[in-house]
């Protein structure tokens, strides 16, 4: 085994091994992930899941349009510009609603309900508040807590009165950055005062639980630039942030060819933002959630993870506990205990199968007994950094955590594997290590960083 | 050929937004159509897809469940607004519980005449508010009410809802007087309950003081705080 100078680049939080960060890694939102799905799985899966639902569900719809598309983004979503696309999709999903209502009423409680894409809002309020309305009837809905994704940039008044009318609590806004100049490199021009907006109407509106999503590793980001980001964040005082390293990965999502992959930062500053973004959120009052999240003490993120409660799935880190999720949309994916499915990715393919009302469940993955264990296991490393692997600890494993247990990344006792403070920014690369599907994946996975 | 200016929810309905020219125009694009109680509503030809007011009478909005159960989603009034598709299987189906009168538009038609007029768009906001309200609270009382609770809550809807055009709702009035439109059979039916089981709990109502009533079809509300304890 190769011994690499084990004296870190820097003596700060986290010690620099970039040895152990060279292999991509899953981001594990999910086990198996989503590279295992495949279309052995489909309608009938679904069918079989659908007939046993019975308890706590919680929602997803997708909304696969956004006004105007960012340059970095690798989300599903398409230009929301010609009114007839967005309306024959609300069609199609008004379809799936009534379709999943027939199977289901009357044997689930939904608890939540979540709006996700591309941009919840660039569907008109009007259309919006109808597909609130549509899902009502879908199950019990139990005071469920509403959450929706935003982009601040199309926001308008309406949307006030729309957030306000049906009670929605959560609200995530895309950020990205504040300064004007990286905001011009991914195509993403949205002045901080419209940050300033849109956070004190959705205050008003209802909101209590508001996100950031932040990135560090954007084209001729500095250091600098990041710290005046999260700095103008943090005083917007925002319940919770997300720090993405963003990934660049053209041959997989085209639109990345118009960044400028010359001036992207080497990983060794990644690493170096990661850090300095979790030591100026920490030292501003946030807990730190996992390796990429952060949370002020009293919101919901931060109790779940205080109490043993987190839990990890497409969204990140959630203090959702329902056992299935059910996603709405093209592409949206449904988590049951054993097993995953996925919608129709294509608008027009999702369409076409909710045209002869089928649901539109194309591909995914059955979980077997192993998936299951091991799923929990990774699960549990990333959410509460600490899991008891009883059997998994074996041998082959054991030696694969030499180099992290020897830097004091991480710690072993018996079959209890911990990722110690200065292992967060590789808690992914040492969840992998249990994936028994994990193989050589430059090309299918982000940085590990 | 619909006349807008006669009609008894200009002033209620989404059409309160226009002036009279804009008035004309929707009544160019809309058609009225009358059901007899039980007469679902069907809009034949290619666009299939429409929005409607209701002018007169109650409907019924339900949807089938997979066991062929039929799940009511709402109960809607003259001025209400229905905008989501019918016609089709899996949305939901419109059903008149007593003689009706709606003002149907094909969806296309009205979205086209909607963007035109922001006055328009932003009482479309407003209705659709409503309906989520009104579905909201709807499956509320189908899924959480006691018996009497769901009759005590539908009496107090009708009550607000089946207004006499051009009156003013005055609940300053101690005794309301409300005309039932539809049958014992038809509140069981629309409510989840058996006939039986509303003929009692309209007995006990009346036995407490709470309504009278007069004859079979008509209700006066006597006690509307002692109504409201009862619809929980």
């Amino acid at each position: 085994m190769r011994r690499a100078s084990l004296g870190a680049t820097t003596a700060r939080m986290w010690p620099y091994y970039p040895d152990l960060l060279a292999t991509p890694v899953p981001r594990y939102t999910s086990f198996p992930t989503a590279a295992e799905f495949s279309d052995a799985v489909g309608l009938e899966d679904l069918d079989r899941e659908l007939a046993q639902i019975s308890g706590d569900i919680s929602l997803y719809v997708h909304i696969p349009f956004c006004e105007k598309i960012c340059w970095y983004c690798g989300c599903n979503t398409g230009a929301s510009n010609r009114r007839e696309r967005l309306v024959s999709y609300l069609d199609a999903l008004r379809r799936e609603i009534g379709l999943i209502r027939r199977r289901i009423a009357g044997r689930a409680q939904v608890r939540r309900v979540a709006f996700g894409g591309g941009s919840p809002n660039a569907i008109s309020p009007t259309d919006f508040v109808g597909l609130v309305t549509d899902l009502t009837t879908v199950g019990t809905l139990v005071d469920p807590v509403w959450s929706i994704e935003l982009d601040p940039r199309s926001l308008c008044r309406d949307w006030g009165r729309v957030i306000a009318g049906v009670g929605i609590t959560h609200a995530s806004l895309g950020v990205q950055t504040l300064e004007p100049h990286l905001q011009a490199a991914i195509g993403r021009l949205q002045p901080r005062e419209a940050i300033v907006a849109a956070t004190g109407m959705l205050r008003r509106c209802g909101i209590t639980s508001l996100n950031f999503d932040l990135m560090y590793g954007l084209p001729g980001q500095t250091l600098d630039d990041l710290r005046r980001t999260l700095e103008q964040s943090v005083a917007l005082e925002p319940d919770r942030i997300a720090l993405f390293g963003y990934a660049h990965v053209p041959h997989l999502i085209k639109r990345q060819e118009r960044i400028d992959a010359r001036s992207l930062s080497g990983q060794r500053l990644r690493f170096a933002m990661a850090e300095a973004g979790h030591e100026l959120l920490t030292a501003a009052g946030y807990r730190a959630i996992g390796f990429d999240h952060f949370a002020l003490p009293g919101d919901a993120l931060a109790q779940a993870a205080e109490f043993g409660r987190l839990r990890r799935n497409f969204q990140g880190f959630t203090d959702d506990a329902s056992p299935v999720l059910l996603g709405l949309g093209a592409s949206a994916i449904s988590i049951f205990p054993d097993a995953i499915i996925q919608n129709e990715k294509n608008a027009g393919r999702y369409r076409m199968r909710l045209s002869q009302q089928k649901l539109p469940a194309a591909l995914g993955v059955r979980r077997s007994a192993q998936d299951i264990t091991i799923a929990a296991l990774i699960e549990r490393l990333l959410c509460q950094g600490e899991a008891s692997l009883g059997a998994a600890m074996t041998p082959a494993l054991i030696e694969a955590l030499d180099p992290f247990v020897e830097r004091g990344l991480a710690g072993r006792a018996g079959d209890v594997l911990t990722i110690l403070p200065a292992g967060l920014p590789y808690a992914r690369t040492i969840a992998a290590l249990l994936d028994p599907y994990r193989q050589d994946s430059t090309r299918r996975f982000s940085s590990a960083v | 050929m619909s006349s807008c200016e006669a009609c008894v929810v200009r002033n209620r309905a989404i059409c309160a937004a226009l002036d009279t020219e804009e008035v004309g125009a929707l009544n160019a694009i809309g058609r009225h159509r009358d059901l007899v109680a039980g007469e679902s509503l069907i809009w034949e030809g290619d666009d299939s897809v429409l929005v409607a007011n209701v002018v007169d009478g109650v409907l019924k909005l339900s949807t089938g469940t997979e066991d062929g159960r039929e799940q009511i989603v709402g109960v809607v009034y003259p001025s209400d607004f229905i905008g989501r598709p019918f016609g089709q299987t899996n949305s939901y189906g419109v059903t008149a519980l007593t003689n009706a009168r709606v003002c149907v538009f094909s969806r296309r038609d009205f979205d086209a005449f909607a963007r035109q007029h922001p006055a328009l768009e932003h009482k479309l906001l407003d209705r659709t508010l409503n309906e989520l309200d009104r579905t909201r609270r709807w499956m509320l009382l189908l899924g959480r009410k006691s018996a009497s609770e769901k009759v005590a809550s539908f009496l107090l809807e009708l009550s607000e809802r089946l207004v006499e055009p051009g009156c003013k709702v005055d609940f300053g009035l101690a005794h309301r007087r409300l005309s039932l439109p539809f049958s014992r059979q038809q509140i069981a039916d629309v409510l989840g309950l058996t006939i039986e089981t509303v003929s009692r709990q309209f007995t006990r109502l009346k036995t407490e003081g709470i309504v009278d009533l007069p004859s079979r079809r008509e209700v006066t509300i006597l006690d509307r705080v002692a109504l409201e304890a009862e619809a929980g």
